[in-house]
């Protein structure tokens, strides 16, 4: 294992390339720093010395097989392992300098910042519009013109108001399944989070519905750190700017995405990518 | 490269060698038709010229035949780090081997005109000039066909050997068409065998480049050595 040194340096855009190519900006604040974090499903060692940014306003990418622990840390910057007894974090993880997974953290609170959107779209039972509002009441109270206004700037911003504008009465069951997911993302910003957290978010989705995902998040990264697990290779290769390689619960490699899928410093991430056996 | 693990999709691993398989025989045809191309000039032997020049449209064929796969490779495979970069490379590697048969072919034609020259021209310097393209071509091919980095930083290194020994023969056609101008045929053809011969050189340098780039994921600089005094065009 590569120590962790190694793995920030990468993170970091070669002195000698200029950052205004999209490269990951050498200015580029870490909305999120991870620093020798561990993580246990009881005796499960899931998560292993962990220490990881994802810069503001960027499009962080996290791959690996199956049971590699990218999940799991998705699942921790919101802490939703809370739900679960007998698994643990230790180590720190830093929201705007805040480590999230101190005992005393708001959880409520942290939630609204760090949104997450699954595999599956998961619409509540209820109409398209009560699906945003919801979020929304959990957090504030505000005026119905202002929550009105509040619902129409979501369903834009996830290029879906045109769709569904005439009939947010409606149930959110109706829609399509990419416009479910759509409309899964709109509730995550309505509440206006600094974080949007994705597990495989377009993969039960066909190409067109997840063109326009992948579109969307192009869009939400001017206003929010992305955090992404995919399985799609391609898919990280399009939508992220910095990539992280997980295997068996460590973190091997991070990189800009375009050095990542070129020229990979380790031969375990080139071996994953390039889809050779171990 | 050769120790890494195969790919899970077998099919796809088999592509890709028959990729590799096709390039290296197009290699190994350029690499003869240089041979013959150099041999017909220096020992003035028709049969190796003739030769040379009939390999043409194979080699330009093959070009066509590793583009077509290569493409297909891109679009199918979505190749990613070393796959992709040994896949471009390999584009970019068959239009280096298709000029070089181009330029041992024109070298070869032109050997046929100087045969019916009444010439006493020194031919050291081709010869010089075909060994040394010769050898960092087969060096060049050898890198290709093994993925090896050092034999490509060899090849990249030894370019300003060539383009010494072409100024040199450049200055000296020159003077023996100021010294009598009936000699201005004959070493027009020669200038034009000499240019021909660099050129060979600069491909290998090329395709020396391409391996290191696949092999390592790094692009050597764009300043290759060059030979002292700029070679003239």
């Amino acid at each position: 294992m590569e120590p962790d040194a190694n793995h920030r340096s990468r993170a970091m855009p070669d002195s000698a390339i200029p950052a205004a190519d999209g490269a990951l900006s050498a200015a580029a604040r870490a909305m999120i720093s991870i620093r020798g974090l561990d993580f246990h499903y009881g005796d499960h060692h899931a998560l292993r010395g962990i220490s990881l940014d994802f810069p503001a306003r960027q499009v962080t990418g996290m791959i690996g097989p199956s049971g590699c622990g990218k999940s799991t840390l998705l699942r921790i910057l919101n802490r939703m392992y809370d739900l679960y007894p007998g698994q643990r974090a230790t180590g720190e993880v830093l929201l705007d300098g805040e480590n999230i997974i101190a005992p005393g953290t708001d959880v409520n609170r942290l939630r609204s910042r760090v949104g997450m959107v699954f595999q599956k779209p998961t619409p509540f039972p209820m109409s398209i519009r009560d699906n945003i509002a919801f979020g929304i009441k959990l957090h504030e109270r505000i005026s119905r013109s202002e929550m009105d206004g509040r619902i129409e700037d979501a369903l834009r911003r996830v290029a879906l108001w045109t769709e569904v504008k005439d009939r947010l009465r409606a149930g959110a069951g109706a829609l399509s399944g990419g416009q479910q997911q759509r409309l899964c993302i709109a509730r995550t910003i309505a509440t206006r989070p600094e974080v949007i957290l994705l597990d495989e978010p377009t993969s039960a989705l066909d190409p067109i519905s997840t063109a326009r995902i992948e579109e969307l998040l192009d869009e939400l990264k001017q206003d929010f750190t992305i955090a992404i697990v995919t399985h799609n290779l391609q898919q990280a290769a399009r939508c992220a700017d910095q990539v992280a390689f997980f295997f068996m619960g460590e973190l091997v490699e991070v990189d800009r995405a375009d050095r990542m899928f070129t020229t990979p410093r380790l031969k375990r991430t080139q071996d994953y990518i390039t889809g050779r056996f171990g | 490269m050769s120790t890494d693990p195969r790919h899970i999709v077998r099919s796809y691993e088999q592509e890709l060698n028959q990729l590799r398989a096709l390039t290296t025989r197009m290699g190994g045809l350029v690499e003869s038709q240089t041979a013959q191309a150099i041999a017909a000039i220096i020992d003035r032997d028709a049969e190796a010229a003739q030769a040379a020049m009939e390999q043409d449209p194979e080699v330009d064929a093959l070009e066509r035949e590793v583009e077509g796969r290569a493409i297909k490779l891109l679009a199918l495979r979505a190749p990613m780090a070393q796959d992709l970069r040994e896949i471009v490379s390999t584009l970019k590697i068959t239009s280096d081997l298709e000029r070089v048969g181009d330029y041992a072919a024109n070298v070869a034609k032109r050997s046929l005109r100087l045969g019916t020259m009444p010439s006493e021209l020194s031919l050291g310097g081709l010869r010089t000039m075909g060994r040394l393209v010769q050898e960092s071509l087969r060096l060049a091919i050898d890198a290709l066909g093994q993925n090896d980095k050092e034999k490509a930083l060899e090849v990249w290194r030894s370019d300003k050997a060539v383009d010494e020994v072409y100024t040199a023969m450049f200055r000296e056609l020159i003077t023996y068409m100021m010294e009598d101008p009936r000699n201005i045929g004959a070493c027009t053809h020669l200038l034009f065998i000499a240019k021909n011969l660099e050129r060979i050189g600069d491909h290998a340098t090329n395709i020396a480049e391409r391996v290191h780039y696949a092999v390592t994921g790094e692009m050597l600089p764009p300043a290759r050595p060059r030979g002292a005094g700029a070679a003239p065009e």
